[in-house]
């Protein structure tokens, strides 16, 4: 597998990431732009998802369906996602249509029109979305336990936003949200797949090079350490199904307690994957909580999974409940799992077979070069692509001492947040 | 640039002597190895009283073999990183596998105790028959599943296919261990399983240790599944809503009955699928619901493909006040896709699409896999990938209109819907 890697900035600041890989002729682009719902403030929740909707509705030099049917035409897909960190879009198309790819993120990335009619008819597609997640209990429940687990950092907050706000944000939000964050200065280029590194960088340079940055205001929140008590709550709703949702604090990804964060992760409720493509999953039956929540009949599944944040933010274990059991029964064989790490029950061996399954995870998501793309600019948002190039090494570092430790500080039965969702009761 | 997709001349097929056949493919960038195969038997096997008998069946397979009980067998698999997954369709019992090249004989071996030799343990019985109940209660408040297991009542009617793969709660809680063996006895077989590979490994010694595995699994005289009952679809239009209250969005499903995959009207009904409702933001009624009307976050159209009857589809899901503007509008584009041609561009754009996302399907080893199977499944021919883009490019407006035609008969519309209650 070929595996050159090229970095370097343009002069109006954008950051260039190119790795050429010549297994298939298709390439992936990937346009990240350092914002996401983190940066955004009371009463403007959603501004950067809308944004990214407001993308794909054209600029002056292209229609959105002029675009959307190019892309298409070759074969191609594209698409975008906005997360609490950044705002990122991807086009994957057949090797020698690169170009149209550059041509329409370079033109988007200064001439969004951001049509007024537009704009509301946009309105009611992402109210629609919202509706959509709404049907789900745990939606519902994880958008209640994340407002509890922080007290004012934007984290709390849905991506897609509240809907008092996205029905009174105004077209004027919207476009000086997009005149102030995507510019160069605040854009990594990313390009996996089959190319020839100078051709595509005088390419990007043509493209790119001309347009200006100016500063970037951006709103910097301020992390929040621990979760300071035990919050519970409880939402009601239809359904015959019973959740439960247990959120703790997690480190922010460009710190040491990460790494052995994720080994703890992985002892606890099976490995997480954090490719956006392809990579499969491992099944967790052999996980802790499976075995002694699922195997004796306390609950019906188990499942966690550890996200890469810029500050310290949420995991949250997520737990089918069985209709039998009672919840404080449910929280207490819970927490017996956990105290037995935090008492230093831990083997070596538990270890060894978390970095096996990471590199395993590794292996296949390197299978993809769409994925391969995504890490090209998702390990820049957090922290530097050595990240991710260092990840397994870094695991393989990890000691039961480390994992013993982070389970003592950050899986405090007083620092967290317990929800349950539960079925109304029928007459 | 290279252009090397899976072909006659790089596809290793073999025949194995227990009637199973397995296409390898050699992906020599890849440390890894994805395997995919279909056996007898599907969900049609399920009789009256007992649907979801097979996919319990699927769902105990994982608990436990005759040689590794149920700790000792996820031990295994888990600590490799590696994953079996088993799962009934309709017709068909699909697996899957991934792991590293060098675990892939204990991996295999694995996979063929698992199919071969299950142990159905006693103990295990009861913890999956609740999984089960719990997965029936959570599918119960999804108004996308609602919807479509409405549609497949409203359109199968007395058909196998009316009922969902899952079964009903009180048939499956009914079923007994011996239930389970007996089917297991009955119906699972090597005889016409397929298998696809692709992955790190040379496709003969890819095939050497599959011929060990799966290709050494032999049964005597199983039981062939019913087989499929003749279909004729409703003659007039049926429409159902299932009120779920306390839903925000309602999803929509509008449909008929689609050509058969084998069929020679597949390939022109798939071009016309993508312009209907796939192409680029979803077709043309992406374009008239979500991007002109702003009436859904989602709108699409889809074209079943198997080897037994199969829907063809639009689906959405939409505000409940908008249901029904968005049936309206979705009819009127029916209406226009049966009553004129496509245009030249429209036609065009599809047809290039089609040809051009190939080497995009095949950038994984699963989707080689899953390319492999189709061939086989349908009998496309080890050159299928290769013949399709002349195939594609032979098809004309008029054979677009001659397929909307015969399958979209406006007066014989299934329409499901779930979410809040009807005003």
């Amino acid at each position: 597998m070929q595996n050159t890697l090229h970095k370097s900035t343009l002069e109006n600041g954008l950051q260039i990431y190119l790795k050429e890989i010549h297994t298939a002729p298709i390439v992936s682009l990937w346009l990240w732009y350092d914002i996401g719902a983190r940066n955004e403030v009371p009463g403007k929740t959603g501004l950067s998802h809308w944004v990214e909707h407001m993308q794909f509705k054209g600029t002056a030099n292209m229609t959105g369906q002029e675009m959307d049917h190019a892309i298409a035409r070759v074969g191609g897909y594209w698409n975008a996602f906005t997360s609490q960190d950044w705002t990122t879009y991807l086009e994957t198309l057949p090797a020698n249509h690169l170009e149209l790819a550059l041509k329409i993120e370079a033109d988007r990335m200064q001439n969004s029109l951001f049509d007024p009619d537009d704009v509301e008819m946009e309105r009611t597609v992402i109210l629609s979305e919202r509706e959509g997640a709404e049907n789900d209990p745990l939606f519902l429940l994880g958008e209640a336990t994340e407002a509890l687990a922080f007290q004012t950092h934007p984290y709390r907050n849905e991506v897609l936003g509240f809907q008092a706000d996205i029905e009174s944000l105004t077209r004027d939000d919207l476009y000086g949200h997009y005149k102030n964050y995507y510019q160069p200065q605040n854009a990594r280029l990313c390009l996996a797949g089959d190319f020839d590194t100078p051709t595509v960088l005088k390419m990007i340079e043509d493209y790119f090079g001309a347009i200006p940055s100016h500063p970037v205001k951006k709103n910097i929140p301020t992390p929040e350490g621990r979760i300071t008590q035990t919050h519970h709550i409880e939402l009601e709703g239809p359904g015959d199904a019973h959740f439960a949702e247990i959120v703790y604090r997690s480190p922010a990804a460009n710190t040491n307690d990460f790494f052995a964060y994720t080994i703890l992760d992985s002892l606890l409720a099976g490995p997480s994957s954090l490719n956006m493509f392809g990579s499969g999953g491992i099944s967790n039956r052999t996980s802790r909580l499976y075995k002694a929540l699922v195997e004796n009949e306390i609950v019906a599944g188990v499942f966690a999974g550890i996200n890469a944040t810029i500050d310290p933010g949420s995991y949250s274990f997520t737990l089918i409940c069985r209709p039998d059991r009672a919840s404080e029964d449910v929280i207490k064989r819970f927490d017996e799992q956990i105290e037995d790490i935090r008492n230093g029950n831990i083997k070596k061996a538990e270890l060894e077979r978390a970095v096996k399954q990471a590199k395993a995870l590794f292996v296949y998501g390197a299978d993809n070069i769409t994925n391969q793309g995504f890490w090209l600019g998702y390990a820049p948002s957090f922290a530097d692509y050595n990240w991710f190039l260092q990840y397994i090494e870094r695991l393989q570092a990890v000691t039961p001492e480390q994992v013993i430790a982070i389970a003592q500080k950050y899986f405090s039965p007083d620092e967290r947040v317990v929800g349950f969702y539960n079925p109304i009761k029928k007459d | 640039m290279s252009q090397n997709l899976p072909h006659a001349g790089n596809i290793l097929r073999t025949s194995f002597n227990n009637s199973s056949t397995l296409l390898a493919w050699h992906n020599s960038t890849s440390p890894a190895v994805v395997i995919q195969g279909l056996l007898p038997p599907g969900t049609v096997a399920d009789t009256p009283g007992q649907y979801g008998l097979a996919n319990l069946t699927t769902a105990m397979l994982m608990t436990g073999t005759q040689k590794h009980d149920f700790q000792a067998l996820h031990e295994k698999i888990e600590s490799l990183g590696a994953s079996i997954h088993v799962q009934s369709g309709k017709l068909m019992t699909s697996f899957a596998l991934q792991c590293l090249a060098e675990d892939l004989p204990t991996i295999l071996d694995l996979l063929t105790e698992i199919l071969s030799q299950p142990a159905f343990p006693e103990k295990h019985f009861a913890r999956i028959q609740s999984q089960i109940l719990t997965t029936l209660a959570i599918r119960a408040q999804d108004t996308a599943a609602m919807a479509d297991q409405a549609f497949d009542r409203l359109l199968y009617q007395t058909h196998p296919f009316a009922h969902p793969s899952i079964g009903y709660a009180q048939d499956m809680m009914a079923l007994t261990l011996d239930d389970l063996r007996a089917f297991h006895s009955d119906y699972y077989t090597p005889q016409n399983m397929i298998i696809a590979a692709s992955g790190g490994l040379a496709p003969e010694e890819l095939t050497k240790i599959v011929e060990n595995t799966l290709g050494a699994w032999h049964k005597t005289a199983p039981q062939k599944q019913p087989d499929l009952p003749d279909f004729f679809p409703p003659t007039k239009s049926q429409r159902e809503h299932i009120t779920m209250e306390d839903k925000s969005q309602t999803d929509l499903i509008i449909g008929v009955l689609g050509p058969k995959t084998q069929g020679d009207d597949f390939q022109a009904a798939s071009i016309a699928n993508n312009i209907l409702g796939q192409f680029g933001m979803m077709g043309r009624v992406g374009e008239s619901v979500r991007e002109k009307a702003g009436l859904a976050y989602y709108v699409q159209s889809a074209l079943g493909a198997g080897l037994g009857p199969t829907p063809w589809q639009v689906v959405a899901g939409v505000n409940p006040s908008n249901l029904d503007k968005a049936i309206a509008l979705i009819k009127e584009e029916l209406h226009k896709f049966i009553c004129m041609p496509v245009t030249t561009e429209e036609l065009e754009d599809s047809r290039a699409q089609a040809i051009g996302r190939l080497p995009l399907a095949l950038e994984s080893n699963t989707g080689i896999t899953r390319s492999l199977l189709s061939m086989e499944r349908y009998q496309l021919g080890l050159n299928h990938l290769r013949d399709l883009p002349a195939k594609l490019a032979a098809i004309t407006a008029q054979d677009i209109l001659t397929v909307a035609q015969r399958y979209w008969n406006l007066d014989t519309l299934i329409i499901s819907s779930a979410g809040k209650e009807i005003a």
